[in-house]
Parts: C-alpha cells; sequence; structure tokens
C-alpha cells in the first residue's frame, strides 16, 4: 500500500489526484463523520450553549437577552480580578513545584537500581486516588481539634496550639497548593522519567570519559534533551491546573474569605450558590479564553516536528 | 391469513398485553430530597414513613435522595435547571418559587378538609408562601436557644438554675468557662447559612435589625445596635473563649465540639441536642437549655421553618402531594420531635401528652412562642445568607478591627442586590 503512505505526506499529495482521491477523501470524511458529529455534540453545543448563556440575565428557569451586560458587570467586579489573582498564585505556585519536585523525583528513579517498580508505585499512588477522595482525607488531616498534622506538630514541639490550616486566607492557599502538588506530581514524575529513559547512555558516558562531573552532566545532558519536554509537561500543567475546583470545592469552597476563590470556583459559587447563571457562563468564557491562550502556546510547541529546534 | 401470519400476529398480541400489563405495574416513583434525611438521628423516622405511606399506597414509591447539607442547595439547582428536580423538596422556598423551581400548592391545599387546613396557623403558611402563593407544607421546624454542658457549667463552678441573661453575664460565664484546651463556646463562620442564622439572633437579642421591614435595605452596620451586637459576638473569637478555626466552624463542628466537651454551650435549634447524643450518648440527659441572652426585654429568637414543596418539574404532583399530606401527619410530627427533635409546628400539638412530657421540648415550644420566622422572605436569600453574610463574618473575624468598614461594605452590596430583583 505505498499509495498511503504517500497520502499521508503532504509534499506528496498532488501524485495521488482525480476521481479515485475525490473517492478516498469522501470516504475519508464519512469516517470521521460520526467523531466530528460526536465532538460537536458534547464540546462544540455546551460551548455555544455557555455563550448564549451568557448573553442572558438567567433567573432561575426564565432568561432576558442582556447583550454584553454580564461581561461588562463581571469585568467590573472586584472578585473577577481577586479570583483570577488568586488562580494565577495556585496555578503558578503548584506548576512550579510540580516541575521541580517531579524532576527530583524521576531523577532519583531513574538512578535507582532497586525496588525502583515499587517506589513508582507507591509514588503514584496520590495520582490514583480521586481528587475528592484526596482533598477529603486531607480535610480530615488538617483538622485544627482531631487531625493528624497538628498532633504530629505538637508532639515534635513545632506548634504550642493547634494551627487552624484552612481557617486563614494565606494557610488555606498554601495547603490546597500543597495537596495540589501531592496530587500531580506523580504525573510530571511520569512523563519525565520517560524523557529520562529516551537519553541514550552513550551521551552519558562521553562526558563522564570527557571529566564531566554529576552536575555538570545534568546541565549539558539530562537538561537539554529534557528541556523540550518540561515546556510541554508545564505547558499541559497550566492548563490543566487554572481549571481545577475539585480539591479546593472540598477543602475551602473558595474560602475562608475568598481566600482560595481561583476563577472556576469563583464560577461554581456565581452559578450553584448565587443562581447568577449568566454571570457565571460569561465567567467560564472568560477562563476558557485564558485556557486556549496556553492551549494555542502548547500547539504552537507541539508544531515543532523537531524537539530540538526548541531546545 | 396464513399459519406463519398468524402465529406472529399472536405472538404481538401476547407481547403486547405483557407491556401494557408491566406498564400498568410500575409504580410511580416519587424522588424526595431533603438535607434533613441526612440526619443520622431522623433516619429511623423517616424510613418508618416511607415505609407506611408505600404501604398504603402500592402505586407509588418513595425514594429518598441523600446530599449533604452543604450540597444539598446545588444539587436541587442544577437538577431544577435541567428540568430534573426531585418531586418532593425542601428548599430555601422563597428563593426557590422565585426562580420558577416549584409548585404552587393552593389548588392542592384549598381542595383538603377545613379541619386539615387549620392545623397550620396564618403566621406559620405564610412563611411558605410567596407572592400569596402557597409553595410548600411546614414540616420541620428549630427554634434557637442556647444549650450547655451541664457538667462544665457546674465544674466551672456556675448555676445551672441561674443561665446568663445578658451579653455581659454571658461573657461573664464564658470566661470562667474556658479553660487549656477548652472554650465556652464556638462562633461560627464556616461558609453555610447556620452561619447567619447565629449572627441574626445576637443582633435581634441586642434590639438591632439586619435590615428594614420590606427587605429592600441591609443595615448590618447602619443601625449601632446591630453593629455592636456583631461585634460583641466575633469578640469571643478574638478574647479566646470561642474554639479556633471560627472562619471553618459550621452547625457541625459545632456540635462535634460540644459533644466532645471542648465547649461548654453552643447556640443552636433543638434538633441540635439529638445530634450530640448520636455523636457521644454519654451526653444524655446531661444538657440544659436557656432563652438566648439578651440585652433588651422580650427579644425574639430565631425559628426555622422547612416546608416540604413539589418541584416545577414533577410529573406526579397529585402522587407527591399525596406523600407530602401524608408526612404531614401529626403522627409523623411527634415522630420527628420526640425521635429527630425538630419542633413541632402544626397547632394542635402543644398541648399533646408526649410532647409535654419531655421537660426540654416544652422549653423549646416556649421560647418558639417569640420567635421571627427563618429564612427571611427575599429572592436572593439562598445567596446572601450563605455567601455574602458569611464573607463579611469571615473577613471580620481574620480582621477584627476592620469590623464596621466590612459590615458597612456588606449593607453597600445586600441593598444592591436586594433591589436588583
Amino acid at each position: 500500500m505505498p499509495d498511503i503512505a504517500i497520502d499521508a505526506v503532504p509534499s506528496a499529495r498532488p501524485a495521488v489526484a482525480g476521481p479515485l482521491a475525490r473517492q478516498r477523501r469522501r470516504a475519508g470524511l464519512a469516517f470521521v463523520a460520526p467523531v466530528f458529529l460526536f465532538l460537536c455534540a458534547v464540546i462544540v453545543l455546551p460551548l455555544g450553549h455557555a455563550f448564549w448563556t451568557s448573553l442572558h440575565r438567567v433567573r432561575g428557569l426564565s432568561s432576558t437577552f442582556v447583550g454584553l451586560q454580564n461581561y461588562a458587570r463581571v469585568l467590573g467586579d472586584e472578585p473577577f480580578w481577586h479570583s483570577l489573582r488568586i488562580s494565577l498564585v495556585f496555578t503558578g505556585s503548584a506548576v512550579a513545584l510540580h516541575m521541580l519536585l517531579g524532576l527530583g523525583l524521576a531523577l532519583v528513579l531513574h538512578r535507582l537500581t532497586f525496588a525502583r517498580t515499587t517506589l513508582r508505585i507507591l509514588f503514584l499512588t496520590p495520582w490514583m486516588v480521586a481528587p475528592a477522595v484526596g482533598a477529603t482525607i486531607w480535610l480530615w488531616l488538617l483538622e485544627p481539634q482531631f487531625g493528624v498534622v497538628n498532633y504530629l506538630l505538637q508532639l515534635a514541639g513545632a506548634a504550642s496550639a493547634p494551627v487552624a490550616w484552612l481557617g486563614e486566607p494565606r494557610s488555606a492557599l498554601a495547603a490546597v497548593i500543597a495537596v495540589d502538588v501531592w496530587r500531580g506530581v506523580p504525573f510530571v514524575m511520569l512523563l519525565l522519567l520517560a524523557g529520562l529513559q529516551t537519553i541514550p547512555p552513550e551521551q552519558y558516558e562521553a562526558a563522564e570519559i570527557d571529566g564531566a562531573n554529576r552536575w555538570q552532566q545534568f546541565r549539558y545532558v539530562t537538561w537539554p534533551n529534557l528541556h523540550y519536554l518540561m515546556i510541554v509537561a508545564s505547558t499541559l500543567d497550566i492548563i490543566n491546573v487554572i481549571r481545577h475546583y475539585d480539591i479546593i470545592g472540598v477543602m475551602t469552597g473558595g474560602g475562608p474569605a475568598g481566600g482560595t476563590e481561583v476563577l472556576p470556583a469563583l464560577l461554581y459559587n456565581t452559578a450553584f450558590r448565587a443562581n447568577r447563571f449568566g454571570e457565571a457562563a460569561a465567567i467560564g468564557v472568560l477562563l476558557l479564553f485564558i485556557v486556549l491562550a496556553f492551549a494555542i502556546v502548547y500547539v504552537r510547541l507541539t508544531r515543532l516536528d523537531r524537539p530540538e529546534n526548541a531546545t | 391469513m396464513r399459519r406463519p401470519h398468524r402465529l406472529r400476529a399472536l405472538i404481538g398480541a401476547v407481547l403486547s398485553l405483557l407491556a401494557g400489563a408491566v406498564v400498568a405495574q410500575q409504580p410511580i416513583v416519587l424522588q424526595w430530597q431533603t438535607a434533613n434525611l441526612t440526619e443520622t438521628q431522623y433516619e429511623p423516622v423517616w424510613k418508618k414513613t416511607i415505609a407506611e405511606f408505600e404501604a398504603a399506597n402500592p402505586g407509588i414509591r418513595i425514594e429518598p435522595v441523600l446530599v449533604a447539607r452543604k450540597d444539598h442547595w446545588t444539587k436541587f439547582v442544577a437538577a431544577a435547571q435541567a428540568r430534573r428536580a426531585p418531586c418532593i423538596v425542601s428548599v430555601d422556598l422563597t428563593t426557590a418559587a422565585y426562580n420558577g423551581y416549584l409548585l404552587p400548592l393552593d389548588k392542592y391545599y384549598n381542595a383538603e378538609p377545613a379541619e386539615f387546613r387549620k392545623a397550620w396557623s396564618d403566621k406559620m403558611l405564610s412563611a411558605a408562601k410567596w407572592e400569596r402563593k402557597l409553595y410548600g407544607l411546614p414540616i420541620w421546624g428549630g427554634t434557637y436557644g442556647e444549650i450547655y454542658n451541664r457538667d462544665l457549667v457546674v465544674k466551672a463552678g456556675l448555676d445551672p438554675n441561674k443561665p446568663p441573661k445578658t451579653f455581659d453575664e454571658y461573657i461573664a460565664w464564658g470566661r470562667k468557662l474556658t479553660g487549656k484546651d477548652q472554650w465556652a463556646t464556638a462562633v461560627l463562620g464556616g461558609k453555610t447559612d447556620t452561619t447567619t442564622r447565629v449572627l441574626l439572633t445576637w443582633i435581634w437579642a441586642n434590639g438591632g435589625e439586619a435590615f428594614n421591614a420590606d427587605m429592600t435595605e441591609a443595615t448590618f452596620a447602619k443601625n449601632a445596635k446591630s453593629l455592636q451586637a456583631i461585634k460583641t459576638y466575633l469578640s469571643l473569637a478574638k478574647d479566646g473563649l470561642a474554639a479556633p478555626s471560627p472562619t471553618t466552624t459550621n452547625y457541625l463542628e459545632q456540635t462535634n465540639l460540644f459533644a466532645q466537651g471542648k465547649i461548654a454551650t453552643m447556640r443552636n435549634a433543638y434538633w441540635a441536642v439529638a445530634k450530640v447524643v448520636g455523636d457521644n450518648p454519654a451526653m444524655n440527659g446531661k444538657m440544659f437549655a436557656a432563652p438566648i441572652p439578651a440585652n433588651v426585654p422580650n427579644a425574639p429568637t430565631l425559628s426555622t421553618m422547612t416546608a416540604s414543596s413539589i418541584s416545577h418539574s414533577c410529573p406526579h404532583p397529585d402522587a407527591a402531594w399525596k406523600f407530602i399530606k401524608f408526612d404531614a401527619d401529626k403522627k409523623w410530627a411527634i415522630q420527628r420531635a420526640k425521635v429527630a427533635n425538630w419542633m413541632p409546628l402544626r397547632n394542635d400539638l402543644a398541648d399533646e401528652p408526649e410532647i409535654k412530657a419531655d421537660p426540654m421540648l416544652a422549653q423549646f415550644v416556649q421560647m418558639g412562642n417569640n420567635a421571627r420566622s427563618y429564612p427571611l422572605p427575599s429572592p436572593v436569600w439562598a445567596d446572601i445568607a450563605a455567601n455574602d453574610i458569611v464573607d463579611a463574618v469571615q473577613k471580620s473575624l481574620l480582621a477584627p478591627d476592620k469590623t464596621d468598614a466590612i459590615f458597612r461594605e456588606l449593607d453597600g452590596k445586600l441593598t444592591k442586590k436586594l433591589r436588583d430583583i
């Protein structure tokens, strides 16, 4: 079937023309159509509906067209900008820590010669736990009166009185970031470990012969090889983390005093607690644009067909 | 007709008959969602209610929907928006009716005999109305009082027979009831509307008002007595008389702390007594209740009224009304009061021997005679009670010296919302 292989290469396309090519294109479209329609049903239509809702003032089961009023209202309100700031702090801190700890763990696991599989499974456990379940466990661990964390801190003499981890905006934000890191690091670790395993050992051998120490091996062999993967992983992680709601929803609901109210939490609270669906949809559309910006970065990065271009 | 055709026709007829019979035997399934179903102490009562109703009405099956209190409203709204809300629901009535989520019940209620209708006072029924239409039948009531741990009170050298009557006396008690790893009370600042309920009791006990008469203006800071009450209440946390982490304390943490002997008093409804005993059976008989300390004579307490309503999208409203009527019966009202500690809301229950025989219940009934109905009648109440007011309380707990400014800002925000309906 050499012609199929040629079809897949854009530069070879002119070689196939005429009725046969048209027939193949039609067949191809027919095969793609079900998936396209399915994606339209589950992605495009809800998005369209969300945008349509954002142009309405919704009060329960009735709605009135208000144009862009909801956007003006949302963008003119302090809570949106406050939530955007919280979202950026949450996402920035969580992604940075995911990358740092993920890389550290991946390097350790890559070098290990014993218990590697056991440790890999062990490190992956937080990622395998459903976010809501993990968040509930941490909620109890951090409970001020009966929580294990405070008990251990007091036992070790590190705290004289119970700490209300989720009772104060800064510590609550730190706590939800910590839980997100606990849950998010394994995935990054797995990605980077896969990347590490693709680095040819000869490169390390050559560096060693040239007298490179551990740090120099990392700086001049590991890092250039992982650089592209790190950028892709962090972009994907940003897209993922900026949309996070579950951990915050369970642990703080956005509180106290809005201290952990990231944009998805603001969206949820506006829709389901305040019953302002139009404004919530507007927040959703704005959040979508933020995510899209990062998605464009990701698409551009992955379009570079040679990783070395990115390094 | 040839033989195979006849055979097919015969099979078709038999299948149609069978299908018809299956459809005819399918019972009507009514989903029932109320946050109260998740209260352990109520479980035996609602299970018995369902069993007896289904036995009396073989064509109707009740399917309880258990949702945690904090998620109850959001789940209902999501389902109502999808036109798939459970048939029988207990939600913030005014907000739900305003949003079109509920069915007016006047048609059903007016068709009932006078004897049934007179079981509820006009005042009680007015709390279940929105724009003069009845949207629910009052089922659950909760009168707020101050509940004390007798052992801790005695241990602190205080007399259980002379509970504090004013704010100052309450604070003086609080100081004596606070010790190492133990506090006088809990200040509620968690993200549920119970935070707002307790705050309102303090405001009313000081002769203040949180809103003007027609609910078009908020007066938390504008009314000097309200602001003074708020400051007194929240200062319990600042002064160390209340359990730590008030911004995450809601009614569940409060009752847990009380059941474990970590706090000596709690402001709560009568049903909290059953909850405490459920959490710690050793507390049975070790509690006493008293009217809320107040700085003005005849200060009202707060009485919650939760009604059973029929959702707008319910395909079987007649059957749903049948169940609501069954559940509102005197027999179940007594069970709710005796077993699960909800206040009897029917007129004909106050003199029931079973109600009178329980001294604490009788005391709460007495306190309920001077109570204001809750939730307050505003279509945005569910939002402002669980979000805006709670946010202000949390901010104030975190920055007590900014309380004036925080509640002034709250007044402005709420007034805008109340007028933007």
